[in-house]
């Protein structure tokens, strides 16, 4: 019996296993196995605002069980080794397993001891559930001064998630009442706040009326802890009371080791086919990937639609047409109540509709861990 | 005119903004002072920003050659 292996069970490994075993249910001819260490997901865009809250983190998480189709096998193990020309998986326990089509998923490993950092230093992110709860009571014992927002590397999840987060931290100290004692600086490594342009004036345009500061071309080098200063490689530096610094992100070791990845670790992957270069049978999906897309949720949705329509086609001996255009819908915060809906693919820019600031869309991003839990991660949308 | 050997050549033809600049601040942090980094780029975005973070960076952009599809970029590790 073919076997489909699926390595990863985050956000986009979840969703290709139970796309596809809705559409193989009535075709028991294929066994889909899924290879992945933990029990619960944590639905991550719920992070954004949960440093500006208190409720308990356990209200993102889900256990896997109750996410993962009953047709797909879960092997709760870490994947060591992908051998390419023999179709194998080597696990972290030294079982090995076979596979005839295989999809890497395992999204991106955060380098936070990289930094060198410890949790005296007042330096913090929200890109994990622990971070989060650090950044929540450093948030709360802040009495103001400095705050200092940048990302460590590019790529990084979520493009638009340290400008979300400086719109929700600039509403939250004007709720404490200490907006007027605090400077709010976003230190950026490309010369506009966001990629395409037309978003980067409009994010400018708001932080000039928010009273944020924005510094460009500010390439992470290193962090002074004593005299607590961020110096940028372009020889900047800037000074914090209060640093959150996104880590560096890098691909994971099973992917390095299998040589499969570019110097970061990446999966080089087709932007189209989502097929791993020169591999027949492999395809990535999700953060994982080198594709010039955002390592974001949305992504990964739209290429899983692409992944498991050509994993079909050629189940059914046909020609694999599906290709994935870039598109990526993206709700982009720019307070509690209110975000702009971006709509663009690798050759559209975002449309003007798309472009206003509209309260509507503010709660659906807020309403928006229903429809994941309900529809996307489940496969049925 | 100046005289130079390149150290590093940098092919980011078919990578998007921001991925050439990016490709380049990799190779100047890699390099040493006094390096001449090339970078091959056929975004257009590529014509304004790699220009403007050497700027930026303090380093010298040496040429800026136009070939039949892409840009040819020749910098220069300042400090
Ligand atoms: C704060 C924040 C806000 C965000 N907001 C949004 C948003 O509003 N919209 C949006 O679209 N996206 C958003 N994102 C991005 C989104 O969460 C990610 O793009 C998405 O989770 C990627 O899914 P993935 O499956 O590729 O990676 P992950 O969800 O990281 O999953 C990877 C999985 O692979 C497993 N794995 C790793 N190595 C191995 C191995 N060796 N063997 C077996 N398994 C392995 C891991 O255990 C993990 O479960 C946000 C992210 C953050 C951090």
């Amino acid at each position: 019996m073919p076997i489909a292996v699926i390595l990863g069970g985050g956000f986009a490994g979840l969703t290709i296993a139970n796309k596809l075993a809705i559409k193989l249910k009535k075709r028991k001819e294929v066994e889909i196995v899924l290879i992945e260490p933990a029990d619960l997901h944590l639905y991550e865009p719920g992070l954004l605002y949960y440093p500006f809250n208190d409720k308990p983190m356990s209200k993102l998480e889900k256990p896997i069980s109750k996410i993962l189709r009953k047709n797909v096998k879960h092997i709760k193990q870490k994947a060591t080794k992908i051998d390419h020309e023999n179709k194998k998986i080597t696990l972290e326990d030294g079982k090995v397993i076979d596979y005839n089509c295989l999809v890497i998923a395992t999204g991106v490993d955060l380098k936070e001891e990289s930094l060198g950092l410890t949790d005296k230093d007042n330096v913090h992110h929200f890109y994990s559930a622990e971070a989060t709860l650090k950044i929540r009571e450093a948030l709360k014992n802040f009495k103001g001064g400095n705050i200092v927002i940048s990302p460590s590397t590019v790529p990084y999840k979520c493009p638009p998630a340290p400008v979300e987060f400086a719109f929700l931290l600039d509403e939250y100290l004007r709720r404490k009442k200490i907006r007027d004692k605090t400077n709010i600086k976003f230190l950026y490594p490309l010369p506009r706040p966001f990629n395409i342009r037309v978003v980067a004036a409009k994010i400018l345009k708001l932080f000039e009326k928010k009273g944020i500061e924005f510094e460009p071309f500010f390439n992470y080098d290193k962090i002074n802890t004593e005299n607590k200063k961020i110096l940028s490689f372009e020889g900047d530096k800037a000074s914090y009371d209060l640093l959150v610094i996104i880590p560096p992100h890098e691909g994971q070791d099973v992917i390095k080791e299998s040589g499969l990845g570019d110097k970061e670790g990446f999966v080089i992957t087709d932007r189209e086919t989502l097929q791993v270069e020169g591999q027949k049978s492999i395809y990535a999906v999700g953060d994982c990937t080198n594709i010039p897309a955002s390592k974001a949720g949305t992504v990964a949705h739209f290429s899983a639609d692409v992944i498991v329509k050509n994993m079909i086609s050629k189940l059914d001996e046909k020609e694999p047409t599906a290709r994935y255009d870039g598109k990526t819908l993206c709700f982009l915060v720019t307070s509690s109540s209110k975000s702009f809906l971006l709509d663009f693919s690798f050759k559209k820019e975002p449309r003007k509709i798309g472009l206003h600031s509209w309260r509507i869309y503010g709660i659906m991003k807020k309403l928006f861990q229903y429809l994941y839990f309900g529809g996307l991660i489940t496969g049925r949308i | 005119m100046v005289d130079y050997e390149i150290t590093i050549s940098i092919d980011a033809r078919g990578s998007f903004c921001p991925g050439p600049m990016m490709e380049l601040i990799k190779a100047i942090r890699q390099s040493e002072v006094g390096d001449f980094v090339e970078v091959l780029s056929n975004d257009e975005g590529s014509l304004q920003d790699i220009p403007a973070w050497i700027a930026k960076a303090k380093h010298e952009l040496i040429d800026t050659v136009k070939e039949a599809d892409f840009n040819r970029f020749i910098v220069k590790k300042t400090w």
